[in-house]
């Protein structure tokens, strides 16, 4: 008998069942959540819940509306932010720097990379905070005294300064995997366009950026999921008052993440307490879930658009 | 017949790093003709090629010297604008590159980035240049559709009609048949043929029979020296020099073995020419000496009179500024004039 068969139907079927092992515990969270859930779904409707902005446990008010606009008040400063930067940031490195720079700069951003949220909390304290405090919401409610910038809140922990440290957060993921997709362009492409007499940034605009755009779309859908989940840096930061619907980016925010990590397994006498912070969980899950499948629907949508036109 | 020179590259060095990969050519491209390189692959064809629109600057290491004067212009003079020089210059490279845009917007690209905004004057611009690189009648209803999807034949003449679409002097093409199928590749060869009336071409090859088909002049390198270069009929047909002939005939291309070596700098000629003969006097029949002069009258002057004496010239090479080594076999004794 033939043992390299058996070894190779043994791969295939132990690999098969590791893969299907991955995606099953997805759906057995989304699942389990969702069971969790389902007490307080079966008391309070599902309207209520994501649309009013009343949260007090212990009188049976479980809205979680202001969690929910504190999670996209943040994460869409830190895109707003972070995605023109690093994209520009990752242009400059892996295009105009010198080879020196270049070597410099890699393990920086790698660094940056790895360096624990708790450490850009601190550094949010401690910089952030003042600077959105003392310089930023002083100037921007003085000029635009307008929505979103009017607020009460002269703490400097807020919203900006949660987006702010996301932002630092997320520039290392977007930089590296922009930079790398920029590489992957080839450097005949190039000489074809410079060749015609384009200038070096002509070339980057017209054709560099043109097909690396895929890539650039998937680096910015990374970065965002990871905005969308972080917990620790932001808890620190954004303020995190219950019973404010932040409605300026200088008001206090409590995104969804910051509310499971400082609550669950807490109090949890009150009832529906629990399922009520697993319903946040299950509604951040489908959050991430459905940006990411829209990022990749854009994804695929210019991907075959560029196949044929 | 004068003919008039479009390109004259002089003392011409490159190196990648430590390795260099021209060594010191001099060579005039005849105007509205077309030039072919050829040459064992890596002998530095793509290199001397692409010093002509200055790419050759983009490879990292890459350092260059000696002039290469187009329409009499050093163009690695600091004040030219090299985006005016490549302007004049299309390239064809050995793989189609198209942008990754429609079909028109390909041939549209390079007068865009040159300033022209008037949609109706793009339009012409489109129509004529895709006539003229024959793709016209293939493309005229999917004008707006993507280039990457046209076979890489179409997508090379595509190349072909966005490189003419600036305007170019010269066109300069790196194997630009060597990825296509033999009917494309024939469709682009009688493209250049039509094309040499307008433009000084420049084709690298290493097909010999393209050579043959469409150069009117050849230069041949090998490991980055000129061996020989001239007229196609006299190159490909009668070559003079000894590598030139091994490799028209598809043989293994050999340093000679030298036997001995003259010195003979600082000497003119013809008293360097007595010298060498009586040295040739002494040699025995079929060996090898390789002559050192540092003057050109003399690098022209001693092959001719040597060749009359009987015996082979193998190669006449420039080394440097000033020097130039003459390979001679002693003849073998068959006959003594
Ligand atoms: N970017 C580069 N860096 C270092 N060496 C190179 C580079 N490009 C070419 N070379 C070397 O220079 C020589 C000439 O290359 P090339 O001009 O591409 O030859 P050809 O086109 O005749 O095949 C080869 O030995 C090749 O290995
Ligand atoms: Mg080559």
């Amino acid at each position: 008998m033939n043992i390299r068969i058996i070894k190779e139907n043994l791969v295939r079927r132990t690999m098969f069942g590791l893969c299907l092992f991955v995606f099953s515990l997805v759906f057995l969270m989304a699942f389990g959540l969702y069971q969790k859930s389902k007490p307080i779904l079966a008391i309070i409707s599902l309207k209520d819940l994501l649309f009013s902005s009343i949260w007090h446990p212990t009188q049976g008010h479980f809205g979680l509306s202001s969690f929910i606009a504190g999670t996209f008040w943040v994460t869409a400063i830190a895109v707003i932010i972070a995605v023109p930067l690093s994209i520009l940031t990752a242009i400059y490195v892996s295009e105009y720097a010198s080879k020196r720079v270049r070597s410099f700069a890699k393990p920086i951003i790698d660094l940056l990379a790895g360096i624990s949220p708790i450490i850009f909390g601190v550094w949010g304290i401690i910089a952030v905070v003042p600077l959105v405090r003392d310089y930023l919401m002083p100037f921007f409610t003085k000029r635009f005294p307008f929505f979103p910038f009017v607020s009460d809140n002269y703490t400097g922990f807020s919203a900006l300064t949660g987006g702010i440290v996301l932002a630092v957060m997320t520039f290392p993921i977007i930089i590296s995997v922009v930079e790398e997709v920029l590489r992957t362009v080839s450097f005949e492409i190039r000489e074809a366009s410079l060749s015609l007499g384009a200038t070096k940034w002509q070339t980057i605009k017209y054709v560099v950026l043109k097909k690396a755009r895929p890539g650039i779309i998937a680096a910015v859908i990374l970065g965002v999921s990871r905005a969308f989940g972080e917990t620790m840096a932001v808890l620190m930061v954004a303020g995190c008052a219950l019973g404010v619907f932040p409605k300026s980016i200088f008001d206090a925010a409590y995104p969804l993440p910051a509310l499971i990590a400082n609550t669950y397994g807490e109090m949890m006498s009150i009832p529906l307490y629990d399922s009520a912070v697993l319903l946040a969980a299950f509604i951040l899950l489908i959050i991430t879930a459905l940006f990411n499948m829209a990022g990749w629907g854009i994804l695929l949508h210019i991907e075959r658009k560029q196949a044929c036109g | 017949m004068e003919i008039k020179t479009h390109i004259s590259v002089k003392n011409l060095n490159i190196w990648y790093g430590q390795h260099q990969a021209i060594n010191n050519i001099s060579i005039d491209i005849p105007d509205k003709k077309i030039t072919a390189i050829i040459g064992p692959s890596g002998c530095g064809k793509s290199t001397l090629l692409k010093s002509f629109n200055r790419l050759i600057e983009l490879q990292d290491g890459a350092k260059v010297s000696g002039k290469v004067l187009v329409d009499g212009e050093d163009i690695y003079d600091p004040k030219v604008e090299v985006t005016h020089l490549r302007k004049k210059m299309g390239l064809l490279s050995q793989r189609p590159q198209v942008l990754p845009v429609s079909i028109y917007e390909n041939v549209a690209y390079g007068p865009r980035i040159h300033g022209i905004k008037d949609k109706k004057k793009l339009d012409e611009i489109v129509q004529r240049y895709l006539i003229e690189s024959n793709l016209w009648d293939e493309v005229r209803g999917r004008l707006n559709s993507s280039a990457s999807k046209l076979s890489i034949g179409q997508q090379q003449r595509l190349c072909l009609a966005r490189g003419l679409a600036v305007e170019p002097e010269v066109i300069l093409g790196d194997e630009p048949t060597s990825a296509l199928d033999p009917l494309s590749a024939e469709c682009i060869e009688q493209r250049l043929l039509e094309l040499k009336n307008k433009y000084t071409i420049v084709l690298v090859t290493h097909i010999l029979r393209q050579a043959k088909r469409l150069a009117d002049y050849i230069i041949f390198l090998y490991l980055g020296n000129l061996i020989e270069h001239g007229p196609a009929e006299e190159v490909l047909n009668n070559p003079k020099y000894l590598k030139t002939k091994n490799y028209l005939e598809g043989k293994f291309i050999e340093e000679p073995k030298i036997n001995k070596e003259l010195n003979l700098k600082r000497t003119a000629y013809p008293n360097n020419f007595v010298t060498a003969k009586l040295a040739l006097g002494d040699l025995e029949f079929g060996h090898i000496v390789k002559i050192i002069v540092d003057n050109e009258s003399s690098a022209i002057e001693i092959p001719k009179a040597i060749e009359h004496e009987g015996h082979k010239i193998l190669e006449v090479r420039k080394l440097n500024q000033n020097d130039w080594e003459i390979v001679v076999q002693k003849h073998n004794g068959g006959y003594v004039i």
